[in-house]
């Protein structure tokens, strides 16, 4: 017999992989706003204006991408892998698998990215020149075509869970957000609420998709 | 919907990564299916009707 058991041993993985999460998280965190400090400090031409959805933005990319950078090196190790997505026994990740991680980590890696630079742009090439700016916008454009090509390549290898968790997930933000942003714009146009840009929705926007699929992974019990 | 897929899965020796193996699926399918936290489509239903030898209604029962 050979009945799955919840013996502690993934828990303390957890724990550890936590741990070592905000080990590797707060010198980041601690980097980051050291650079900010320094930008402030290096002259009136440089000025660090951060609005709360930019700083909310930066720490979704900073989440995202330190998630993805984490999956995808793990996947490089099928041993390492295996024992995160079979808890119950020793037993390596198969190729197809690996290839599969790989791709989330790529993915979520690369929308770290994208959320992070149209804060991180005009911080580091202040005063921003159109130049850069389009540069930016062209480099964007480009990392949203290789990440649509990634999600699509995941949800053609995803089995039906997977699919019906990430439907479920799209289903609630829209479901929840288009609500939201119904009543906040009727807010706005009656002069009840203040105005949001678009960057302020996006970013809302962004942590309500992750906050929603967290709830649907653990519902849904993918996490364990 | 109740199921049965833990006891047949033991009585076979299998661990949730064999059976997911067998069905073409992730063990994170397995554990949903065992736990009752996502019920399978058709396909997949029977699927693992075929991979037991026993009819559908005999792995799952509606609860109601």
């Amino acid at each position: 017999m050979n009945l799955v058991s919840k013996s502690p041993k993934p828990r303390r993985h957890r724990l550890l992989q936590a741990l070592v999460g905000a080990v590797v998280a707060a010198p980041l965190g601690y980097l980051f706003g050291g650079y900010l400090v320094s930008l402030e400090e290096a002259g009136a031409a440089v000025s660090v204006d951060l609005s709360w959805s930019d700083v909310l933005a930066v720490a979704l990319a900073a989440m995202m991408a330190l998630t993805g950078l984490i999956t995808l090196l793990m996947s490089l190790s099928r041993r390492a892998l295996g024992r995160q997505i079979n808890p119950e026994e020793v037993r390596p990740a198969t190729p197809a698998q690996a290839v599969f991680y790989a791709q989330n980590g790529f993915v979520l890696f690369l929308a770290g990215v994208m959320m992070a630079t149209p804060v991180m742009v005009p911080l580091v090439f202040a005063p921003l020149s159109p130049m850069i700016a389009s540069a930016a916008m062209a480099g964007l454009i480009a990392l949203l075509l290789i990440q649509t090509a990634g999600n699509i390549a995941i949800w053609v290898r995803s089995d039906e869970f997977m699919r019906r968790a990430m439907g479920e997930s799209a289903a609630i933000s829209f479901a929840i957000l288009q609500g939201l942003l119904f009543l906040w714009a009727a807010g706005e146009k009656l002069g009840l609420l203040p105005q949001l840009t678009l960057w302020d929705a996006a970013s809302i926007m962004m942590a309500a998709y992750l906050v929603i699929g967290l709830f649907i992974t653990w519902r849904r019990g993918l996490a364990s | 919907m109740k199921n049965r897929l833990k006891v047949l899965r033991a009585e076979r020796d299998w661990s949730q990564a064999d059976l997911a193996d067998r069905l073409e699926v992730s063990r994170q399918t397995i554990n949903a299916l065992e736990t009752g936290k996502y019920d399978p489509s058709l396909p997949l239903a029977f699927k693992i009707a075929r991979l037991f030898g026993q009819p559908i209604e005999s792995i799952f029962q509606d609860e109601a």
